[in-house]
């Protein structure tokens, strides 16, 4: 197939891909930052499969054993990748998810090592441990100083100061992100409480503690990833394939709520091409009969909408396994194609909307492609349930503080051909790609842990994210 | 309004034009609907004797379709006009020959005809078309002078052609035009001896030629009220006054009507409209109102500094139009398309809109994306004003936009140019679907194969298109409507209806 033959000479995930096994690690580093600029891998799940491969190649070829290095090595990288396209939020989720998972490991590990070695010092130092960071579970305010004190992020902290010296403990105690005003009041009031005398006020306030604990706290991890005998490097590439696991796996797992939401004889929207919306309904579709009016998404996803609908995927040449993956009206649901002006004058015999996601900020609001926002305001108008499905890598630890920020502009050839000069030359043309949707138009995230009100998103961002890798 | 008026020359020579392909459709479809006919009579199980019944009455059917245009020119032609358009919605051929407003692409592709003949067979009474739009499919869309009466006034059938190509577009352009057009219908008009031109006008000389306009597109609000306001100065006519001068009174007061309704009225609207826009104000605007053209240059012309957005959606793109005038007269425009229109809206300080009709529940009844743009700027507590010549109002109420609209057809949606981007998709399509369409030769002309792509949708079981023209936005997302009457809420609609038409 000539087309075929195309599409595997055009730079793409495909291509990088395969250069990846061959190609040594910094210039593939460097191809898949040139490819992030020239956009020829875009939209969340390619990048999440490239950086996911890109990363795992790194910590192969990672040559020292030193926790630590590699956590810098790593962040180095990440931060060149999220520079080079700041916008496909996914890039910077997956840095940080392998991020996260480093210091798990090393975590881990320690733990193991202290429980073998002196076990009852762990148990008698279990209460004082509680305390602080319950204490500041309560003071914080914002999700993501929570996450400080998940329980990741205490047995990070806590096993590292029982298997180093006393002296070392007092900057230890404190939490770097959230050693601000409040916490440390709130601290104060509580030291009377806790049974340990290791945990003195002073630690809490020393200067040393606040803001020099990163790089501390990576020193500590070099000391004990040098000391131990682990096996870091396979360890963390096995969390990485675990990683890749999980984004092969997410649609699927997604799909599998299918039928919690969707009747018989519903009436569905949707809008824009999306494999994880696609998979939902099909999962659906096995056993329920239904009809999907699907917005078309013009002018930048109207070509991918159609194919979606008429062939199943997004795109020819596009890698997708090809085992009974088959249109939605292959499988006997009735799919009316609208244009986006229509939104609103179908919506009051709509069901339900289905959104697909291209992010999913901390805040519970999400970006998807134009169009959304439009989609979920009239369904909030006509009182119509909003349902957005997406994996939780897309899930991102930002908050949208600038939301122009967030939104990518495209080609305005594609809204007013430039064949159309007169018109070009004189009208301002544009063409935005994304949309924000504020939280409070969304009724329930599907994602492959389950569903989740937007409220609840903060929590499962704080399960995935470590609060040191937060701001890259 | 010189493009209102084609000569007749012309369209007779269309009429010639199309004769033969209507002969060949027919043939065709005698043709596919007859075997199954011969075929049922050898065993007759109980299903069997069912489906030769049904084919039986298919092919009867068929047969009365394709007799339809052949009784025509005999007479009796006007009393059947719903049957005869059923059998001439066939091929556009004489598209080319218009001048279109919007994809010239399209219109030159001579091959479309053949693939709709094509696609409509197997089509036919399969599956009630459009999600819950069944009802407005009554009626499919005159794109052809065949089958027309031969009472139809030539101008008549061109200006017909030109509606349901959009040429003509938008309420009041077609109002203004149908007027016109009239006029020229009354001055042929001679009254036959042993009847008054009050009687008779009306009911045998207008009647075919708006039965007519009304198969080409359904007749908006606004042509609706200006035919009632004719037919009602035609019926007062003292039958007294000779024919002549009876005529000559008619053209006169539908050019009374035209500018004391449209012209002085949108004069009026634009002074008002204009006193709205301030400095440093920027308007949105959706799709293309002449009276939001209006009303903007003039505040143009005033000097205010301000600047324009215009928010477009396909298929016609009338915002192209709006904003190349606009930009012409030197007013800053941006233009997005809706799916843009969530960020267009933050830029925006007011929303000018304008109206297909103004519903007697305070309702607007316009271009479809219309009530989505309203929604966002409330959602944005911009203030969205309503720009409407009180010929639009009307009696009629509604709800949604369900009910009561008009259907277009859906391969409109598909530009060629989308098509050609679909192209590739084809070795991706499921099997059944290549199969059923049979392998058409890959290497042909980009025309047949950019047809091609709308078979595919058309041949997919489940798969269906839908374009509705219109919507209806709530009037709570509307603070004011500017009329020649002067500015009012939605609520008062049917209070500024009642006491303009009481006053004629």
């Amino acid at each position: 197939m000539a087309q075929a033959a195309v599409t595997v000479v055009t730079p793409g995930l495909s291509s990088f891909l395969k250069s990846l096994k061959t190609t040594p690690v910094e210039p593939s580093v460097e191809h898949f930052i040139s490819l992030l600029k020239r956009r020829q891998i875009r939209n969340s799940r390619p990048c999440a499969i490239a950086t996911t491969a890109l990363l795992l190649r790194v910590v192969g070829e990672f040559k020292s054993r030193d926790a630590a290095k590699l956590v810098e090595r790593v962040r180095d990288i990440g931060r060149r990748l999220t520079s080079a396209q700041p916008r496909e939020v996914v890039v910077g989720n997956i840095v940080r998810r392998v991020l996260g998972l480093i210091r798990e490991v090393v975590n881990d590990n320690i733990d193991s090592d202290t429980n073998a070695t002196n076990s009852d010092l762990v148990s008698s130092s279990q209460p004082h441990q509680d305390r602080p960071h319950l204490s500041s579970t309560i003071s914080s305010f914002s999700p993501l100083k929570h996450a400080a004190t998940e329980p990741t992020n205490a047995t990070i902290h806590e096993p590292l100061s029982e298997s180093t010296e006393f002296s070392k403990r007092p900057p230890l105690s404190t939490h770097p992100t959230s050693a601000h005003m409040g916490h440390s009041l709130f601290g104060l009031f509580l030291h009377p409480d806790t049974p340990s005398v290791s945990n003195t006020p002073t630690g809490q306030h020393s200067p040393t503690g606040k803001g020099s604990l990163t790089p501390l706290n990576l020193e500590r991890l070099a000391d004990i990833s040098k000391s131990t005998t682990m096996d870091l490097k396979g360890e963390v590439m096995d969390g990485i394939r675990e990683l890749q696991d999980e984004l092969d796996q997410s649609d699927e797992l997604i799909a599998a709520n299918a039928l919690d939401h969707i009747h018989s004889n519903e009436i569905i929207l949707t809008h824009t091409a999306s494999t994880s919306v696609q998979k939902f309904l099909l999962a659906a579709a096995r056993k329920r009969k239904f009809a999907v009016v699907h917005v078309e998404t013009h002018p930048h996803d109207h070509t991918d909408t159609y194919g979606m609908v008429l062939t199943g995927r997004k795109r020819h040449g596009e890698a997708v396994e090809d085992e009974d993956w088959k249109p939605l009206i292959a499988a006997g649901i009735e799919v009316y194609v609208i244009p986006d002006s229509h939104v609103f004058a179908i919506m009051s015999r709509v069901n339900k909307v289905i959104l697909a996601t291209h992010t999913v900020l901390a805040n519970g609001g999400l970006v998807a492609a134009a169009g959304a926002a439009m989609i979920a305001r009239a369904a909030k108008e006509h009182r119509t349930p909003v349902v957005v499905v997406s994996g939780v890598y897309k899930l991102s630890p930002v908050y949208p503080f600038d939301l122009d920020e967030l939104i990518e502009y495209g080609d305005a050839g594609s809204v007013v051909p430039f064949e159309e000069g007169g018109f070009v030359e004189k009208v301002d043309v544009e063409n935005p790609l994304y949309d924000y949707v504020p939280a409070d138009l969304v009724d329930l995230y599907i994602t492959n842990l389950g569903g989740h009100a937007p409220s609840f998103l903060y929590r499962i961002v704080a399960d995935h994210y470590h609060a040191d890798d937060v701001t890259l | 309004m010189s493009v209102a008026t084609l000569s007749s020359a012309q369209a007779s020579s269309l009429s010639k034009d199309t004769t033969p392909t209507s002969n060949e459709a027919e043939v065709t479809k005698g043709g596919s609907a007859a075997p199954p006919a011969e075929a049922a009579p050898k065993k007759l199980s109980g299903a069997e004797l069912k489906k030769q019944k049904q084919a039986e009455k298919q092919a009867k059917r068929a047969q009365a379709k394709s007799a339809g245009p052949n009784d025509n020119p005999k007479g009796g032609a006007a009393k059947e006009p719903q049957k005869q358009q059923k059998d001439t919605k066939q091929p556009p051929k004489e598209k080319p020959a218009l001048p279109l407003r919007r994809r010239p692409s399209q219109a030159t592709t001579p091959t479309i005809k053949e693939t709709k003949k094509e696609s409509k067979e197997p089509k036919q009474g399969k599956r009630q078309p459009g999600l819950f739009f069944g009802h407005l499919y009554t009626q499919p869309r005159q794109h052809s002078i065949v089958g027309a009466t031969k009472d139809v006034h030539p101008a008549v059938l061109a200006l017909g052609l030109q509606y349901s190509s959009y040429t003509i577009c938008g309420s009041t352009a077609r109002m203004v035009a149908m007027l016109l057009t009239f006029k020229a219908v009354i001055e042929s008009y001679t009254t036959p001896p042993g009847n008054s031109l009050a009687r008779h006008l009306t009911s045998h000389h207008l009647s075919p030629q708006i039965d007519y306009l009304r198969s080409c597109r359904p007749l908006s609000i606004s042509m609706g009220n200006a035919i009632r306001w004719l037919k009602d100065i035609i019926i007062k006519i003292d039958p007294a006054t000779p024919e002549e001068e009876a005529k000559q009174d008619l053209v006169q007061d539908i050019d009374d009507f035209i500018r004391e309704r449209v012209t002085m009225a949108d004069q009026l609207i634009a002074t008002t409209g204009s006193t709205k826009i301030e400095n440093g104000d920027v308007i949105l605007t959706y799709a293309s109102s002449s009276v939001v053209e209006k009303t903007i240059l003039r505040a143009q012309k005033k000097g205010i500094s301000f600047s324009v957005i215009v928010v477009d959606s396909k298929p016609l793109f009338e915002g192209k139009q709006l904003a190349t005038k606009l930009a012409h007269h030197g007013v800053r425009v941006k233009y997005f398309l809706i799916t843009g229109a969530s960020h267009a809206i933050k830029q925006a300080s007011k929303v000018f809109l304008g109206a297909h009709a103004m519903m007697s529940n305070g309702r607007l009844y316009s271009r479809v994306g219309t009530a989505v743009v309203s929604m966002l700027a409330r959602a944005q507590s911009l203030p969205v004003i309503v720009l409407c010549e009180s010929v639009k109002f009307t009696d009629r109420v509604a709800l949604d936009s369900i009910v009561g609209n008009e259907v277009a057809p859906a391969e409109e949606l598909l530009s060629e140019k989308e098509r050609v981007a679909l192209l590739p998709l084809k070795p991706h399509l499921p099997a059944r679907l290549t199969s059923k369409l049979g392998d058409a030769d890959d290497e042909g002309k980009p025309a047949t194969r950019t047809s091609e792509v709308l078979k595919w949708i058309e041949g997919s079981d489940n798969l269906q298109m839908l374009q509705i023209l219109y919507d209806v936005t709530p009037a709570e997302y509307i603070n004011m409507v500017i009329t020649e009457y002067g500015s009012l809420p939605p609520t008062s609609v049917p209070v500024v209806h009642r006491s303009s038409t009481d006053r004629q």
